[in-house]
């Protein structure tokens, strides 16, 4: 079947299979950044933003992206710089082996939009379902707080 | 034969012509969350419900009516889910899962799945909640407690869920619920309510456990000792022993029955005390 959506603002008209996730429609048309942990929604590693909003990639068939928005990691440094918030992570020490770092950049994002000005506690509630087998959580708490922080000092909108 | 082909269905109608036309190799998407997971082999099509105007949250008849379609985040997010019980099910849904799951996940799917760890189906027997689902042009429906008395899970290969119903209650519920971290599924929950008459005694009291490791139950023997009773932390001493002593508790790999049936009195007397304390907040206990 063919599906049209909108993949970091470039739209998309795609062969699927009708079973298709799409994590692995999005790793087929180069978007890299989306990792496959669990492979059953635990994890966060595959999280996208479905018209703004994170979800599960490797719960989600492909074909409900169907005249919708998807933004991976690749979305949010288009032109190769970084965004704040990875710059964030990159600052604090939030990121070891890098394997879950998308999905909690992505996570952050989606959160940090609806709330500018969160506590530690509210952060770790955002990022309850993304999960780092490296650093723990200290440092990405801090990363997401500097970014928060950033976002308010018009850094980045 | 594998998947052949995903069909967004317009309306309850024609996802129920699609789901009798695959004669029992058909299966209906939500979410997607469980299904992706769960798919039986001989699944050739999905039909995916949530074109199909199955997606709203609405106060009707004093009842808060919330679509099958629904997805736990825009339940959660909704005014009249807000209004409803003192925002009660927000309470809840801020437990349930993670942020991006509660946005594909929805209330039907979790209704459907029932998974015996889960929270919402204690939640949706300790309110009573009415089921309501299509099936052979009529519309049928149940309280979830009843339809989780039936062989259920066959009813959804030839039905359509359409909403569920939350009855108004004048009185306050709290949910409590242990698990091993914040994003881990349950070793036990609770869910329960009371009301007050007019001399501040119990005139009724719901009581659910749930994830026993079993599916949610109620647990009609400590209701009955709480109605006629005035609240009070002696009241809960004596329900804690009561619900330890009255739950079906087992074993399972995440927790002992006899771990289980401790916690279980201290569950069920921190959500009693929590919802008489709800209620002494808003000045009618």
């Amino acid at each position: 079947m063919k599906i049209y959506f909108e993949l970091n603002g470039e739209p998309q008209y795609v062969e699927i299979e009708p079973g298709e996730r799409l994590l692995d429609l999005l790793r087929r048309l180069g978007a890299k950044s989306v990792k496959e942990g669990c492979g059953t929604g635990e994890c966060g590693s595959c999280t996208v933003l479905l018209d703004g909003r994170p979800v599960r990639s490797c719960l989600t068939f492909a074909a409900k992206a169907n005249g919708h928005r998807v933004t991976t990691l690749e979305g949010l440094a288009p032109d190769g710089e970084m965004h704040p918030i990875q710059r964030a992570f990159l600052e604090t020490g939030a990121v070891q082996c890098g394997f879950c770092t998308p999905g909690f950049v992505l996570t952050a994002y989606a959160f940090l939009r609806e709330n500018p000005d969160p506590t530690p506690e509210e952060v770790r509630e955002a990022l309850v379902g993304n999960l780092c087998r490296c650093t723990g959580y200290v440092k990405i708490v801090e990363a997401v707080l500097l970014a928060a922080q950033w976002k308010r000092e018009g850094v980045w909108s | 034969m594998g998947i052949q082909r995903y069909h967004f269905a317009r309306d309850v109608e024609e996802a129920l012509s699609l789901l009798a036309a695959y004669e029992g190799r058909g299966a209906l998407v939500a979410g997607g969350v469980d299904v992706m997971l769960s798919l039986p082999p001989e699944t050739e099509g999905l039909i995916d419900v949530t074109t199909a105007g199955l997606s709203y949250v609405e106060e009707r008849k004093g009842e808060l009516r919330v679509g099958a379609a629904t997805t736990l985040a825009r339940l959660q997010g909704a005014s009249e889910t807000g209004r409803y019980l003192g925002g009660f099910l927000r309470e809840v849904l801020r437990l349930v899962a993670n942020p991006a799951l509660r946005n594909m996940a929805t209330l039907g799917g979790a209704l459907v799945s029932a998974h015996s760890w889960a929270d919402i189906p204690t939640v949706l027997i300790a309110l009573g909640a009415v089921a309501v689902w299509r099936e052979d042009g009529k519309e049928e429906r149940a309280t979830v407690e009843e339809l989780y008395a039936r062989p259920f899970r066959g009813i959804f290969r030839r039905a359509v869920l359409t909403e569920i119903r939350f009855p108004h209650w004048d009185g306050a519920f709290a949910f409590e619920k242990i698990s091993r971290n914040a994003g881990d599924i349950a070793l036990l929950n609770a869910a329960c309510g009371l009301g007050l008459d007019d001399e501040g005694r119990i005139a009724w009291a719901r009581v659910a456990l749930g994830a026993t490791p079993r599916r949610g139950q109620r647990l009609p023997g400590i209701e009955e000792m709480l109605v006629g009773e005035t609240p009070s932390e002696a009241l809960w001493e004596r329900v804690q022993r009561e619900a330890e002593a009255q739950a079906q508790v087992g074993d399972d790999m995440r927790a002992s029955a006899g771990w289980r049936r401790a916690v279980a009195g201290v569950l069920v007397r921190r959500a009693l005390s929590r919802a008489a304390g709800k209620l002494r907040e808003r000045g009618t206990g």
